[in-house]
């Protein structure tokens, strides 16, 4: 091959690639408002407050963005909105624990931003993030869950609380919780957490009486 | 070694502005590296100190890829640069531009409130990753650009030597140019948000700049080891073909996740998986070419040339094919793969490719005809032997992560601020090691030329 023909193969050639790039990129435009929610002006603000606060500076969203803190294209699915909005705007008192500075987040502009997170759980992403392979096995190794066991994972309680291992950091962990506290007190407190617990973070189960009952039973197994 | 047009000489302006960044880069790079093991150690939050030590790394290797091309282009054209004073002010203009920006982060970084949106704009921070420079600096950004090109492209024409290897370069930073518009505009959907902001992300690193990469490889093949310039050439435009042939459409294995149609599985699967290829490619050409070499004076420029070459391959091609395929990289996104992938690629594409460069042109503009190089040869393995170590780290983090996470559904924070932590510490002391690199590194560069030349250079040895 001629230095010529090389670099005519390496011009044309590129040119090519990029014509089908441009036109995947047309059809493509075409598609994405089709693969989301309609976007209110809501969403566009709260969208303008990830900008402003470089919210991406540590966090993934679509998975992309930094790795330094959690990713967040799910977060409104994962926890409740009640404690979102109150960790954005002062992340201490939702969680002692959290290593995320409090930034001013001013209370119309955390519901922005959660009204743009919800936005982002509900692209249609091509089934990612995928579910954990244990955590959506259900039980484990054959044994048949309790009721009690079956509504924690319905409820989605291991979102913010870990047992053995698995589940949040944000809320206490509740490996033995049935050590601490007895069965009144955790049906009192699922009712109104914050009768029980100054300044919890934790939202009301709202579930029947009977439900309610079954995962303090579960609960108290825990030691 | 010398210049043969004075006007080569505004090369060391760029170098040492881009040097000064580097160090820079890597200041920061370990006061973050220390927030991932105490998140509250220093006075800037991590989302600022990263967006220092990424844009500082953008520029600075942008501006030693401007320094290396003024010195390329009057030596291809065989002319003077068109205007040395617009290049001194293209110079200043962007020390300017971007020392502004980065006072703009910091006061953002101290007061979040500062960024508050006017008219519609934020003002010191986009709040997009690797383009947060605000709009108003982007407008200077390209206007520096624009006249950078614009004097290059004079040059050319003032003696119309169609070289390959200026023509490939300028054609590679004309598409820089270009490619930093689509992150120029706001959407309201944050997916075309991230589509558009990969055209600029993915287009330079696995496009634009693997060409200029290219272009620079044959110029500096040809510069060390006197290379036939037919030869290089012709496997120039090979390398650099495939580069766009495989990373254009390679762009769909950003677009798997992210809202986008489910095509792009299939388009960025298969192209991106042949990214690596032309890699290949150049380090074959760099052994093939270096092994006929019999008298080779500039040793470090020969060195780095190599290792650049090398090292673009294994941390661009191989860390990036391990996990681009849809099948893996639903497990992958988004965790500490991506990171590890992103320190090998950027040290061994770019950081050891503009440092060539520094070595095999920095002796001509100083005049020296020798220098010492075991201060480069330092620098060289205290930086790689850190760089492999902390990407190895990074990478077992990111092993556990995806395993613990991602497959088994623990906590995000459980896994980074328990199961990982031992990697965090063994990363920041790779880091320490990466800066006295790069330590001596800037002390070489500050000193070559300026102290006497030893009697005997360092044995000689095969690369």
């Amino acid at each position: 091959m001629s230095n010529k023909a090389a670099r005519n193969l390496f011009i044309l050639g590129s040119l090519f690639f990029f014509a089908i790039f441009l036109g995947l990129t047309y059809d493509t435009m075409g598609k994405l408002d089709k693969r989301a929610p309609e976007i209110t002006e809501q969403v566009n603000a709260g969208k303008m407050v990830w900008h402003k606060y470089d919210c991406i500076g540590c966090h993934t969203i679509l998975g992309n963005g930094s790795y330094f803190a959690p990713d967040l294209t799910k977060a409104t699915e994962r926890k409740p909105k009640g404690y979102l909005k109150r960790f954005l705007m002062d992340p201490k008192s939702a969680n002692p624990n959290a290593s995320m500075p409090k930034l001013g987040i001013r209370d119309e502009e955390a519901d922005d931003l959660i009204a743009f997170l919800d936005w982002n759980s509900k692209v249609d992403t091509n089934g990612w993030p995928p579910k954990p392979i244990l955590a959506a096995a259900g039980g484990v190794a054959g044994k048949e869950l309790t009721e009690g066991q079956k509504l924690y994972q319905s409820l989605g309680c291991a979102a913010c609380h870990l047992i053995n291992g698995i589940g949040g950091t944000t809320g206490p962990e509740l490996t033995t919780v049935g050590a601490r506290r007895d069965r009144s007190w955790l049906i009192g407190h699922f009712k109104n957490p914050e009768e029980y617990v100054k300044n919890s973070a934790m939202p009301k189960v709202e579930a029947p009486e009977a439900d309610i009952e079954k995962l303090a039973d579960y609960m108290i197994t825990l030691k | 070694m010398s210049i043969k047009y004075q006007s080569q000489k505004i090369a060391e302006y760029f170098y040492t502005f881009a040097v000064v960044l580097f160090l820079v880069q890597v200041v920061v790079g370990i006061i973050a590296a220390l927030q991932f093991i105490w998140p509250s150690f220093f006075i800037l939050n991590f989302n600022t100190i990263r967006t220092l030590h990424i844009n500082a790394l953008v520029v600075w290797l942008l501006t030693g890829l401007m320094g290396a091309t003024y010195y390329v282009v009057p030596e291809e054209s065989e002319t003077e640069l068109w205007s040395l004073p617009l290049a001194k002010l293209q110079f200043w203009a962007t020390v300017v531009a971007i020392t502004a920006v980065v006072l703009g982060y910091i006061w953002m970084g101290l007061n979040p409130q500062a960024n508050s949106p006017i008219m519609g704009i934020t003002p010191l921070n986009e709040g997009r990753e690797y383009i947060e420079a605000p709009r108003w600096a982007d407008v200077l950004i390209v206007i520096t650009v624009l006249l950078f090109l614009f004097i290059n492209f004079m040059t050319m024409l003032k003696t119309k030597k169609w070289t390959g290897i200026q023509g490939t370069l300028i054609g590679g930073l004309t598409v820089l140019a270009l490619m930093y518009l689509p992150g120029m505009f706001y959407t309201k959907s944050m997916v075309k948000d991230q589509f558009w902001w990969w055209w600029v992300v993915h287009l330079w690193v696995e496009g634009a700049w693997e060409v200029i990469a290219g272009a620079l490889l044959a110029f500096m093949l040809m510069k060390v080891v006197g290379a036939r310039r037919e030869v290089v050439e012709k496997w120039m435009y090979i390398e650099v073909g495939f580069v766009m042939f495989t990373g254009i459409l390679g762009t769909g294995h950003h677009y798997y996740w992210i809202g986008t149609p489910g095509y792009w599985l299939w388009v960025g699967g298969i192209f991106s998986s042949l990214e690596p290829l032309p890699l290949l490619f150049m380090v074959w050409d760099a052994f093939r070419t270096t092994r006929e070499a019999r008298n080779v004076e500039n040793r470090a420029g020969l060195y780095y040339t190599v290792a650049h070459a090398i090292f673009n391959f294994v941390g661009a091609g191989l860390w990036g094919v391990i996990h681009t395929l849809p099948q893996i990289n639903k497990w992958t996104h988004g965790t500490q793969i991506t990171t590890a992938h992103g320190h090998l690629a950027f040290y061994g594409a770019y950081v050891l490719l503009v440092l060539a460069m520094i070595y095999i042109t920095l002796p001509a503009i100083r005049g020296v005809k020798a220098f010492n190089a075991s201060r480069a040869f330092q620098s060289f393995w205290w930086m790689t032997i850190s760089m492999v170590f902390i990407v190895l780290t990074i990478t077992g983090a990111g092993m556990v992560q995806v395993y613990m996470e991602r497959l088994m559904g623990l906590d995000y924070v459980a896994v980074k601020a328990n199961y990982n932590m031992w990697f965090w510490i063994l990363r920041a002391i790779f880091g320490v090691g990466f800066l006295i690199g790069v330590g001596i590194f800037v002390i070489d560069f500050f000193r070559l030329g300026k102290e006497p030349a030893p009697a005997v250079t360092a044995a000689p040895e095969r690369v």
